[in-house]
């Protein structure tokens, strides 16, 4: 059976107060459509021939079957058929869980991910053993590699199709989970992080974004990547962590950075915004090691966004795991691809004229 | 008492949720009012979209100025205009904010720096524009704010702002209070560009997407905005997501709505009970505090439609007051 492929695209990413504070970025729509067909050349160009997509009030589904009747118009057939998910639309972050499951339940083989790290974390908490292509369209994009979407298409197109073996198709991925006890009238609260948890001092959501460094004060991260904008430069600024190590790195914080017992760091903590952090001490952060945070109330901000409050009654405890899920090793498959000239016109080994 | 943990101090907290209390029980009141046929012209009513209103406001001053729209009651109290007048002004009476000649639609108080309501959908733009200039010219640090709907802000108008807006560096903040209908067009009819945001970048400015329902994201959105405008970091757009929990006007049938789409929203989306759950679960404001203020809103809105009714209409001889300007 010909593989099937899901897209989770998200039309609200990248729309948070980081414009004003910082100078992040806006993707436009129709630049997250622009994107969309060139994953779908590129699937297209593989063999797969059905993708499945989660809906959407925000206007991508609109402006890619816009360029898909242009192709067709011009006789082209350079695209795969593009199926929405039957379901609702609420316009919030339970469509792309619902749509998430939905595309898992439906069997496909990979997923495509256009969002930040906030899209690809309600992804990862309902995709499976699904493997996730990520394309960042988000603010920070800690978690999704930079790369060109045609890429990352083919390269997906290449693992689902079975031209590249699975075991370097894919890569596992670390992720912190959260759990929060309320006691016995709260219940309990369990969430996930796919790069960073920060606690903060604030104990309200309200836009969400951090970026007042003096309330950061505890900071846990599966990588901690010196190349990245966001919580895990900070830890990749003191010591870094691969995504592909096991473990991560826990940082204690300072709200004043003059303090005797704290280094000040400089980190892009947003798209062009270095900030002074105050940083008392790190440590590595084993996997499966419950971690009792020492602040007692705030907020718990999951890559890169308040999205929870707790008081001094409520429980809270992080535990990074390993090999919680998977993705497409876009490198690894391009390099395989080359090695091995799998976009060759034949399958004839053959070398370059000298 | 539990440390508060929110931007705003507990006398902060109740002026937000006392705004947000008037001005739901003065629309709750208009809408059973204009029913009984009480109340001359056209209303629009804002119930539902309280937070929008009144996190910005929070953050301005009677210096800072802005334009609103048919829609505007909301955005006349959160900036302080009377409620008397304005009850007195939407009944048509002598005593009302603009002398009673003006209505729900044209309620406008200077001396607060709310320019007037606007029956002309993106008018609220351009103005705001002229405004900010003003402030600008004189340097007096004064920002202004400009609403539009989601179906406004396909207005040449507003498009035209935003290109002056941006070449001009002025201090404007255009609100798209964005509840999902331009009167009865749903927005992914009516918006080609789907998202508000692009068109600020379309325009070289930020602009930024908040869940209008939710006070507190509003406020600390709209306190970043406006304080990089008041320091010269020229215009930005906030678009509110939101609810209205009546029809673009009154009488109106809604027959645009899905099934249970209003108790829904009721349900789910009151931007009231969320801020007033929100606050008692922090344990910084009691129920008791909170019922308070309602008591007393119900008692300042019933007073305001017992002076109206009993407040004069414009005499004959008013006709030609206060209407033309004479230079």
């Amino acid at each position: 059976m010909a593989p099937v492929v899901g897209i989770v695209a998200n039309p609200v990413s990248a729309r948070d107060i980081r414009r004003v504070v910082a100078n992040a970025t806006s993707l436009q729509i129709a630049d997250r459509a622009n994107i969309l067909l060139r994953v779908l050349a590129a699937l297209h160009a593989c063999g797969v021939r059905d993708v499945l997509m989660m809906p959407e009030n925000g206007g991508i589904r609109a402006h890619v079957d816009r360029g898909m009747m242009r192709a067709r118009s011009r006789g082209e057939d350079i695209y795969p058929a593009l199926h929405p998910v039957s379901m609702p639309i609420t316009g919030t972050v339970a469509d792309t869980h619902r749509a998430t499951a939905e595309m898992r339940r439906a069997g496909v083989s990979a997923l495509v991910v256009l969002g930040g790290d906030g899209t690809h974390r309600a992804v990862a908490a309902e995709c499976g053993t699904v493997p996730i292509a990520g394309i960042s369209t988000g603010t920070n994009n800690a978690f999704p590699e930079h790369r060109e979407p045609t890429i990352t298409g083919l390269a997906t197109g290449l693992a689902v199709t079975g031209r590249v073996p699975p075991h370097i198709a894919f890569a596992a991925n670390k992720r912190i989970d959260v759990s929060l006890d309320r006691g016995a009238n709260g219940g309990a609260v369990t969430e996930m992080a796919l790069v960073d948890v920060a606690l903060v001092t604030e104990r309200y959501i309200g836009a969400r974004a951090l970026w007042r460094t003096e309330n950061f004060r505890e900071l846990y991260v599966t990588f901690a990547d010196p190349e990245v904008i966001g919580m895990s430069a900070i830890a990749g600024l003191l010591e870094p962590v691969g995504r592909e190590e096991s473990g991560g790195l826990m940082v204690r914080l300072s709200p004043d950075s003059n303090c005797r017992r704290s280094t000040t760091l400089h980190a892009p903590i947003a798209p062009g915004m270095m900030a002074q952090v105050g940083v008392t001490d790190w440590r590595r952060m084993p996997a499966d090691v419950a971690f009792v945070p020492e602040v007692t109330a705030g907020s718990i901000a999951l890559d890169g966004e308040r999205e929870l409050s707790f008081t001094e009654r409520d429980r809270l405890s992080l535990t990074l795991r390993d090999d919680a899920f998977r993705t497409v090793n876009v490198a690894a498959v391009m390099r395989h691809a080359g090695q091995n000239r799998l976009l060759t016109g034949t399958p004839v080994p053959v070398t370059a004229a000298f | 008492m539990a440390q508060n943990p929110f931007p705003l101090g507990k006398d902060e907290l109740l002026k937000a949720y006392r705004t947000m209390r008037t001005i739901r029980e003065f629309e709750e009141r208009l809408h059973v009012d204009f029913a009984k046929g009480d109340i001359p012209g056209f209303v629009h009513l804002y119930a539902g979209e309280e937070a929008c209103a009144t996190g910005i406001m929070m953050h301005l001053n009677d210096n800072d100025r802005i334009a609103s729209t048919h829609r505007g009651h909301g955005h006349c109290i959160a900036k302080g205009v009377d409620v008397h007048a304005m009850m007195a002004e939407i009944y048509g009476r002598s005593t009302g904010a603009c002398r009673g000649k003006g209505g729900s639609m044209h309620i406008a108080d200077l001396s607060k720096g709310m320019m007037g309501a606007n029956g002309i959908l993106g008018a609220g733009a351009p103005l705001i524009c002229g405004a900010a200039l003003a402030a600008k010219v004189r340097g007096d640090r004064g920002v202004g704010i400009t609403f539009v709907g989601d179906g406004a802000s396909n207005q040449g108008t507003f498009l035209e702002s935003l290109n002056l807006a941006a070449v001009w560096n002025l201090p404007v903040v255009f609100v798209v209070e964005n509840n999902g209908y331009a009167e009865s067009t749903a927005m992914e009819w009516a918006v080609s560009c789907d998202s508000y945001v692009d068109r600020a970048t379309g325009f070289g400015m930020p602009g930024v997407t908040v869940d209008g329902t939710d006070f507190f994201a509003v406020y600390e959105a709209a306190g970043e905005i406006i304080r990089r405008a008041r320091d010269g970091g020229g215009p930005a757009l906030l678009e509110c997501n939101m609810v209205r929990f009546y029809g673009h006007f009154e009488g109106d049938a809604q027959t645009y709505r899905a099934k249970g789409e209003l108790e829904a929203i009721r349900a789910s989306r009151d931007c009231l009970t969320i801020l007033s759950e929100r606050l008692i679960e922090a344990g910084v404001i009691g129920r008791d505090e909170l019922q308070a203020v309602d008591r007393e809103v119900n008692a300042l809105i019933e007073d305001a439609v017992r002076a109206a009714k009993a407040a004069p209409l414009p005499a004959a001889e008013d006709l030609l007051s206060d209407v033309y300007v004479t230079y």
